[in-house]
C-alpha cells in the first residue's frame, strides 16, 4: 500500500513538473514573442525613413564586459539613429577564455559586428574561414575610409587578400611618439596620498626604497574607511597572461612592456627574457617576495578576483595602485577628495613609467569587421562610419572617458567646452538617473557596452576643440582645485596629471604606437608557449608567496628548469625575433608619420 | 500439420523478436548518439586544428601529436605526475570505497526512525549540489579571511590566517575528504536497497541461535552485500583514469596544481584553456584506450577469482 503511494506520488510530481516546465517554456516564449513585437511597433512608429526594418545585430566583443541587448540612453541613440538595438556577445563574461570564439567561428558565423583581435595570424585565418565580409564597396563613400585610408589599408594587409575586411581601432592623427592615453601612463606608483603625507613625502630613489614607505604607510593608515585591516599591494590573478601581470606591471614602471616571453624597452634599446635571474621581471618578483615578507601583501591575493580587489580599492583598504584605474578612479570621489584623501601618483626617482604612443596607423591589433553573414550590411557599415565620426566617438567613446552626447552631459559655453551638471553628476561611470527624453535608466547602465575605442581618445575633437577625453578638458582640469588636489600639484611644481609630472621630469617611456601585431607562430610554439605560460605564473605565485630566500631561489631554478625542459628556448627565440620586428615597425611608424 | 505449424510458430517468433527489437531501438539509437557518434571527434587528433578554420582548411599532421606528448623529458615528468596524481585519487577512492557499505550496514541499526530518515537525507543532499557550489562553501570557510581563519584568528589560536585551500600539503587528503563528504550518503543508498532485499528469515535464526547484533552484521548483511560492492568496485576500477575534473578543477590553484592535476583536468588545461585542442584530443584518446584495457584486465581478474564477469 505504501509503496503505491510512494509510486503514485512520485508519478504526480514528474507530471507536476513537467507541466510546469512546459508552461514556463511557452510562457517566455510567447512572452519572447510579445516584446520582440512591441519592440517592432516601436521601430515602425518612430519609423527612420533610411532604415524601414527593425534589426537586432548580434556583436561578438571581445572587449565587452557586458553580455545582452545594450540598453539605456546609448541603445536608444542607436536605434533612433539606425533603427537597430545591439545584441553584445562577450566572450570575457562568457568566461573559459578563447572558447566561445572557437565553437562560433567553428559554426560558421562569430556575429553580424566582430570586434575582435588579430594577433598570431588570426585575421588572415577569419578571411580565409569567410567569416568576415570585405567592406571595399559598402565603405566607398564613407567618412572613415577618406580620413583613416592609411591606417585602414595597413591593417588590412594582416588580411592576406585584396579588400577591407576590418577597421583598426584607436586611430590617432598626432605623432606615435606623444603619450596616447591622454593624463595617466599604463602603469605609475599611485599611493594613498594622504598616508604618503603623513610619512612626510619621503624621497625614494629606487624600487626598493618605495618598499620602506610602503611599510611606513601601513603604520601610519592601518586601517580603511570600513576598519579592515589595510595591505600596502593587493593582487588578483584573473589577467595572468604570459606571466604574473602583478609583477609584469612593476617592470613597467622601468619602460618594459611585455610581448610574449620578453619584456621590451619602450625605445627598443632592451630586450630581456623575463625567466632569466637578473632581469625585470624576476627583480619585480623579488621585490614582491620581499613585500610579503615584510607582511605588505594582502594574504588574499591568491584566492581574490579583480571584482573583490576592486571592491577594496573603493574602501582604500589597499595603499598603493600600479593602474590608474583601478585605484585613483574608483576613490578619487569628491567627497574623498573633500576629506583630504585619494590616491596619486608619487616618483621613484630612477623609473621612467611606461606608456603607449598614439597610433598613427591604427591599432590593428584590435579591429571591428562585419560578419560575412550579416543581416543588413550597409546599415551596419553606416554604424560603423558613424562609431568613427567625432558625434560618434564622443558618444560611443565614453565608456573610455569620452564627453558622452552633447547637449545632455557637455555644452558649449564661451567657445569652451563644459560639464552640464547632470555630466558633474553623471561622468565618469555613476549611477544616475538619465532624464526620460534621453532614454531614462541609470547612466551607468547606459553606457556603450561595445568598449571600443574607436579613435585615441587624446585626440582633438573638431566639434569643441578639446581632446576628447573629458578629464582634459580645460573647463574640467580648472575643477581640480580642492585642497587636496593643490597639495599634490604643489609638490610636483604645477604639473596637472601624472603624464604632465613625468614629461617634465623627463621619465615618461613611451614606446612608439605602430600597428604591429604578432604574425602567426606554428601550432608546436602555440602549445609550448601555453605549456610554459602555466609553469611561469604557477612558479611566480609560488615565488611571491614563498616562505623564505630558499625557497624563493628553488622555486626559481625549478621554473628555469621546467619551461628549459619543455622547449622554452623556441619559443624564446619566436618572442625575440617579434621583438625585434616590433621595435623596427616602431621606427618605421615614426619616420612615416614624420614624411606625411 | 505438424509442419504448417511449426512454421506458424517461427512466424510468430519472427514478429516478436521483431517488435522486442523495435522496443530497444530508441535506446541502440541514444547509445550510438552519445557514445560512438562523438567518437568521430578523434579525427581532430591528427590535423593541426586553428579554430576560425575549418577542418578540412587544416593540415594532416598524423601522429604527431602523439610523439609531442612524449617528446622530451620534462613533458614525460608532467605526465607522470599526472598519472600520479589520478592513480592517487582513484586510488585513495577505490580505498575509501567501503565506507559507503560500512555507513549503510550501520545506519540500518539505528532503530530511531525519524533520525535514521534525518541522516540520509542529509547525507544525501550534498550529492546534488555541484562542485562549484562546494567550493564556494569551502571557499567561505577555509579562505584566508574565511569563518574558520576569522574565528581561529578571534579566539587568538592562530595570529596569521592558515592557507586551507592555497597550499600544496595535503591536497590528495583533502580531495578525498570532500569526496567522501559529497559522496557517502548518496553512495550508501545502493546498499541500503540491498539491505533491504536481505530475507528477514535469516535475521530470525542467527536471533533464534543467540547472534548478538555484531555477529549479524558480520554473517548476514555484509556477505549479503558483497556481491554488489563487487560489481560497484569493478565499474570503478574501469573508470580508474575518469576520477572527473569538476572537483580538481574549481580546487586547483598556482600553488597546489602540482598534486591536484589529474588526467581529466590536464586535458581540460590543454584543450581549453591552452587552446591546443588537438594536442588535448591526441591525450584524451590515450585515455579511453587505457581505460578499455584496464577493464579487460579487471574482467579477466574477477572471472578467475569469483566467476563473474560483467563483460
Amino acid at each position: 500500500m505504501k509503496k503505491r503511494f510512494l509510486s503514485i506520488a512520485l508519478c504526480a510530481a514528474v507530471l507536476i513538473s513537467g507541466c510546469f516546465t512546459g508552461c514556463g517554456n511557452q510562457g517566455s516564449s510567447s512572452n519572447q514573442g510579445q516584446t520582440a513585437g512591441q519592440v517592432q511597433n516601436q521601430g515602425n512608429t518612430e519609423n527612420n525613413s533610411k532604415y524601414a526594418e527593425f534589426i537586432t545585430v548580434d556583436v561578438f566583443d571581445s572587449l565587452a564586459n557586458y553580455q545582452g541587448i545594450q540598453s539605456g540612453w546609448f541603445g536608444k541613440i542607436v536605434k533612433e539613429k539606425f533603427n537597430m538595438e545591439l545584441n553584445i556577445i562577450a566572450p570575457n563574461v562568457a568566461g573559459g577564455g578563447d572558447t566561445l570564439f572557437q565553437t562560433r567561428s567553428a559554426a560558421g558565423n562569430l556575429g553580424d559586428l566582430i570586434i575582435v583581435g588579430t594577433e598570431n595570424g588570426r585575421m588572415a585565418n577569419m578571411v580565409t574561414a569567410g567569416l568576415l565580409m570585405d567592406m571595399s564597396s559598402l565603405l566607398s563613400e564613407k567618412d572613415v575610409l577618406k580620413n583613416y585610408k592609411i591606417a585602414i589599408d595597413k591593417a588590412n594587409q594582416l588580411a592576406g587578400k585584396e579588400g577591407i575586411y576590418g577597421i583598426p581601432s584607436e586611430i590617432s592623427v598626432r605623432s606615435p611618439q606623444e603619450p596616447a592615453g591622454g593624463l595617466e601612463p599604463m602603469v605609475s606608483p599611485y599611493v594613498r596620498w594622504d598616508a604618503y603625507k603623513l610619512a612626510g613625502y619621503p624621497q625614494m630613489n629606487t624600487l626598493e626604497d618605495f618598499l620602506t614607505v610602503m611599510k611606513t604607510m601601513q603604520e601610519n593608515t592601518p586601517a580603511s574607511d570600513s576598519e579592515k585591516q589595510t595591505y600596502a599591494i593587493s593582487l588578483f590573478k584573473d589577467w595572468d597572461g604570459n606571466m604574473m601581470v602583478g609583477a609584469k606591471n612593476i617592470a613597467s614602471l622601468y619602460g618594459y612592456n611585455e610581448l610574449g616571453f620578453v619584456l621590451i624597452k619602450a625605445d627598443g634599446s632592451d630586450i630581456q627574457d623575463i625567466t632569466s635571474s637578473d632581469g625585470q621581471y624576476v627583480r619585480a618578483l623579488r621585490f614582491l617576495f620581499e613585500a610579503n615578507q615584510a607582511g605588505l601583501v594582502d594574504p588574499e591575493s591568491t584566492t581574490q578576483n579583480y571584482d573583490i580587489l576592486s571592491n577594496k580599492y573603493r574602501d582604500g583598504q589597499v595603499l598603493t595602485s600600479l593602474w590608474s584605474f583601478q585605484g585613483p578612479s574608483v576613490y578619487n570621489t569628491a567627497e574623498h577628495k573633500a576629506e583630504g584623501k585619494g590616491y596619486m601618483s608619487v616618483f621613484i626617482e630612477d623609473s621612467a613609467p611606461y606608456c603607449d604612443g598614439c597610433y598613427s596607423e591604427g591599432k590593428a591589433q584590435t579591429i571591428i569587421a562585419i560578419g560575412s553573414k550579416a543581416k543588413d550590411p550597409q546599415r551596419l557599415a553606416d554604424f560603423i562610419d558613424w562609431l568613427y565620426s567625432p558625434e560618434g566617438m564622443e558618444i560611443s567613446g565614453q565608456a573610455n572617458g569620452a564627453g558622452g552626447p552633447e547637449g545632455l552631459t557637455w555644452e558649449m559655453s564661451e567657445g569652451r567646452a563644459v560639464l552640464t551638471d547632470f555630466g558633474k553628476q553623471a561622468l565618469p561611470n555613476n549611477d544616475v538617473t538619465v532624464p526620460e527624453e534621453w532614454g531614462g535608466g541609470s547612466w551607468k547602465d547606459g553606457v556603450s557596452a561595445l568598449n571600443l575605442k574607436t579613435l585615441c581618445l587624446g585626440d582633438f575633437d573638431p566639434n569643441n576643440n578639446e581632446p576628447y577625453l573629458e578629464t582634459m578638458w580645460a573647463s574640467v582640469l580648472e575643477e581640480n582645485n580642492t585642497e587636496f588636489d593643490l597639495d599634490w600639484q604643489n609638490y610636483f611644481g604645477g604639473a596637472r596629471s601624472t603624464v604632465e609630472m613625468l614629461t617634465k621630469k623627463n621619465a615618461l617611456s613611451v614606446a612608439a604606437g605602430t600597428s604591429y601585431t604578432q604574425p602567426e607562430e606554428t601550432s608546436d610554439i602555440t602549445t609550448l608557449r601555453n605549456q610554459c605560460k602555466v609553469v611561469i605564473v604557477d612558479d611566480s605565485w609560488r615565488m611571491v608567496f614563498a616562505a623564505d630566500q630558499t625557497e624563493f631561489d628553488s622555486i626559481l631554478l625549478h621554473m628555469q628548469e621546467t619551461v628549459k625542459g619543455l622547449g622554452y628556448e623556441e619559443v624564446l627565440a619566436v618572442d625575440m625575433q617579434n621583438a625585434r620586428d616590433m621595435t623596427a615597425s616602431q621606427v618605421q611608424a615614426v619616420q612615416d608619420y614624420n614624411n606625411r | 500439420m505438424k509442419e504448417k505449424s511449426v512454421k506458424f510458430k517461427e512466424v510468430k517468433n519472427a514478429s516478436e523478436s521483431r517488435r522486442l527489437f523495435y522496443c530497444i531501438v530508441p535506446f541502440i539509437v541514444l547509445c550510438f548518439m552519445f557514445s560512438y557518434f562523438p567518437l568521430h571527434g578523434w579525427i581532430y587528433s591528427f590535423y593541426d586544428y586553428k579554430p576560425p578554420l575549418r577542418l578540412s582548411q587544416c593540415e594532416f599532421v598524423g601522429g604527431k601529436w602523439f610523439k609531442t606528448l612524449f617528446s622530451n623529458k620534462t613533458q614525460v615528468a608532467q605526465m607522470i605526475q599526472v598519472m600520479k596524481n589520478t592513480f592517487a585519487m582513484s586510488l585513495l577512492g577505490i580505498a575509501t570505497s567501503f565506507l559507503p557499505v560500512l555507513f549503510a550496514v550501520f545506519l540500518n541499526e539505528v532503530k530511531c526512525k525519524w533520525f535514521k530518515n534525518l541522516v540520509q537525507t542529509l547525507t544525501t543532499l550534498p550529492n546534488f549540489i555541484s562542485w562549484v557550489l562546494v567550493y564556494s562553501v569551502a571557499f567561505s570557510l577555509f579562505s584566508n579571511s574565511g569563518m574558520v581563519n576569522t574565528f581561529l584568528q578571534n579566539i587568538g589560536l592562530i595570529q596569521e590566517p592558515v592557507k586551507f585551500l592555497d597550499s600544496d600539503s595535503h591536497t590528495y587528503l583533502w580531495m578525498t575528504l570532500w569526496g567522501q563528504w559529497k559522496g557517502l550518503g548518496w553512495g550508501a543508498i545502493m546498499y541500503l536497497a540491498a539491505i533491504a532485499g536481505i530475507d528477514a528469515e535469516l535475521y530470525e535464526a542467527a536471533r533464534v541461535d543467540g547472534a548478538n547484533r555484531f555477529q549479524m552484521m558480520k554473517g548476514i548483511t555484509i556477505p549479503a552485500l558483497m556481491p554488489t560492492y563487487f560489481v560497484l568496485l569493478m565499474m570503478s576500477v574501469s573508470n580508474f583514469l575518469n576520477n572527473g575534473m569538476d572537483q580538481y578543477f574549481v580546487f586547483q590553484n598556482s600553488f597546489n596544481k602540482e598534486h591536484i592535476q589529474v588526467l581529466d583536468l590536464y586535458v581540460y588545461n590543454i584543450g581549453m584553456t591552452g587552446g591546443s585542442l588537438s594536442l588535448a584530443t591526441a591525450l584524451s584518446m590515450l585515455k579511453s584506450l587505457v581505460s578499455v584495457g584496464l577493464l579487460v584486465v579487471v574482467n579477466m581478474i574477477s572471472k578467475k577469482t569469483r566467476g563473474e564477469s560483467i563483460i
